[in-house]
This record gives C-alpha cells, structure tokens and sequence, in this order.
C-alpha cells in the first residue's frame, strides 16, 4: 500500500517536473528540473527492486550528466528568446507529429501482450532470494557479458580522448608548473646554518642598506586617541 | 510491503516526508502569518548595488567542460567497480582478469592525457 502510494507520488512529481524542464523559460531552471526527474526516476527505480540502478543514476546522472548540461547550458550562449520566435509557426507541426507518435505508442501498448514462458525464457532471470542487486550483476556482467563490457572500456576510451583531441588545445603564451622542474632545482637558493643570537652585521651576510626613512610627522594629540 | 527492500527505504521515505512538511510549513507559515507589504523599492538594487551590466550566462572556457566529460568518464568507470568488488567471489580468476583488462584500457587513456596536459590548468 505505501509502494503504491510512493510509486504514484514519485511519478506525479516526474511527470510534472519532465513539463517543467520542456517549458520552463530559463534553461538552467530546465537543467534544475531535469535533476529532480532524475531523483524521482531512482526512487522509481528503487521501488521497483533495482537498488544499484536507482543509486548509478543518481551518482552518474545528477552527479556528472546534470552538471555536464548545466556547463553545456552556460556555455552555448544561445539567446533563447529568439530561438522561440518561430514558435507559433512550428506549433502545429510539431503537434501533428507528437499526436502521430502518441498515437503509435498507444497502438502498440494496445495490443502489447506478454506470451505465456517469456519469463522462464530469460537469459539470466532475477537470482532472488537474498541476493543484493549490484551482486546479480556482477555475477553476469564481467563474465557473461565480457565482451560488451570490454567494449563499454573502449567506448569510454574513445570519448576521453575525443573530449582530449576536440578542446584540448596547448597554449603557447601561458606558463604552466613543471613540478619535476621545481625540485630538481638547487645553487640560487642557498641553506645555512645561522648560530643563534648572532646578527647579519656580525655574520657578514651582504644586504643592501636601508633607505633612510622620513618619520611621519606625528599631528595628533595624546588625549586624541580615546575617541577613536 | 512486498519486498524486503523496501522495508529498509522505509526510514528514508518518512525522513523525506518530514522534509518536505517542514519545509511547507516554514515557506507556508511565513506567507499566511508575515505582514506583507510588497512595493517596487524592496525589490530594487540598495544603494551600493547596480544594475547588472549584461546577462550573467556568458561563454565559459571550454577546459571546464572537458575537466566534466573526463570526470564523467572515471566516474563511469568506478560505477563499474562497485557490482564487480561485491560479486568478486562468485566470478572467479575470469571476472578478476576482465575488470584488470577493463581498467587497464582506461588506464592508458588515462596516461595519455595526463602526458598530453589535460588535466593542469595553465
């Protein structure tokens, strides 16, 4: 009763902040509200027993991707009130095309029916009992499914160094810390040991003398000070 | 409750339930029992404030998105980590030797762009 009861809060407050970020004005409210999807999303995800997806979404999506969008919103520097100009025009267009596509989804889910031993034909069904589901599948994932798992490293590989070869660009003006070179270095400054209670003068340390300064005129008066 | 699972979120609910109604009331009560006066001046930049200038959202630099992307990625990589480390005993030498594979694939991405300078800030 309360699963059910969370499930439908939880998809309520999803499906409300899904419109908000397609029709909130300000994009980086937009990028806002799409976090709070992904944080109703995982709590979808948990009451429906997948606890290591509802925790990589939001350790990924709200961690990294939201952040990502949110960089992504700030850099564009789109002006969106002129994006939307055509608005009235495109508007039903756009609306005979969803109204296809909705159409399409209901069609299908209309006549969608399970068939008889699609559950006992699973090629790895749900381990139950007492087994955690992160542990599920690391059973099956570096095993089983080895080489879509290797290849997940591959496609992660070819991202960084997408992202390395597309931005990355070295700056000839800059300088930058060449730490290696900030150790090694040694003769311009020197260590030494001074004895105690002994002076420069008596140490023969060569200094440059000190300029002669000017006193500053003193024009204040003693009993001044008290109402400071 | 059907599910064991859930029985343990159950704290978690009631915390967000809480949240949630003291926050209402905080917001709530400060409309129904504050005095409210609204006029244009409140709302206006006090004395030492200005105007802004231009909009706030302008071009940042694109090495900030590339510390996210690389950020990304490694956190990927870890999220990986977390079902191979619980299910280590079960998987066996097989399972051990994928993820070192995997690992070292990033690896070397990895010391590709640390060579490369992605990673200092000039």
């Amino acid at each position: 009763m309360i699963a059910a009861a969370a499930f439908y809060l939880f998809a309520a407050i999803l499906i409300a902040s899904a419109v908000m970020v397609v029709t909130s004005r300000n994009p980086v409210h937009s990028v806002l509200f799409l976090i709070l999807a992904f944080f109703n999303a995982s709590a979808l995800f948990l009451i429906a027993g997948a606890e290591f997806l509802a925790m990589i979404l939001v350790i990924v999506y709200v961690g990294a991707v939201a952040v990502l969008f949110l960089f992504v919103v700030m850099m564009l520097d789109v002006d969106f009130a002129r994006l939307r100009e055509g608005f009235q025009r495109y508007a039903p267009l756009g609306a005979v095309i969803g109204g296809i596509l909705f159409l399409e989804l209901v069609l299908v889910l209309g006549t969608w029916s399970f068939a008889d031993l699609a559950e006992d034909l699973r090629l790895s069904p749900n381990p139950g009992g007492d087994v955690t589901n992160a542990e599920a599948l690391g059973r099956i994932l570096y095993t089983d499914y080895v080489y879509l798992f290797q290849a997940s490293g591959l496609v992660l590989l070819v991202a960084m160094i997408g992202a390395i070869v597309l931005t990355h660009r070295s700056r000839p003006g800059t300088r930058r810390q060449d730490i290696a070179a900030q150790v090694a270095r040694a003769g311009s400054v020197n260590l030494r040991q001074v004895p105690l209670g002994a002076g420069l003068k008596t140490l023969g340390i060569e200094r440059p003398p000190l300029p002669e300064e000017p006193k500053p005129a003193v024009t204040h008066d003693a009993g001044h000070e008290g109402h400071h | 409750m059907t599910q064991p699972l859930l029985a343990e979120y159950f704290p978690i609910l009631v915390f967000l339930a809480i949240a949630g109604g003291i926050a209402l009331a905080m917001v709530g009560g400060s409309l129904l029992v504050a005095r409210q006066k609204p006029y244009a001046e409140k709302l206006s930049a006090y004395e030492c404030g200005f105007e802004p200038f231009d909009d706030t959202r302008r071009r940042f630099d694109v090495r900030f998105y590339l510390v996210a992307i690389l950020f990304i990625i490694f956190d990927l990589e870890v999220a990986f980590l977390f079902p191979w480390a619980v299910a280590l005993g079960d998987i066996g030498w097989f399972g051990f030797l994928s993820m070192i594979a995997f690992l070292t694939v990033l690896t070397a991405g990895f010391v590709y762009e640390w060579r490369k300078g992605a990673l200092d800030w000039e």
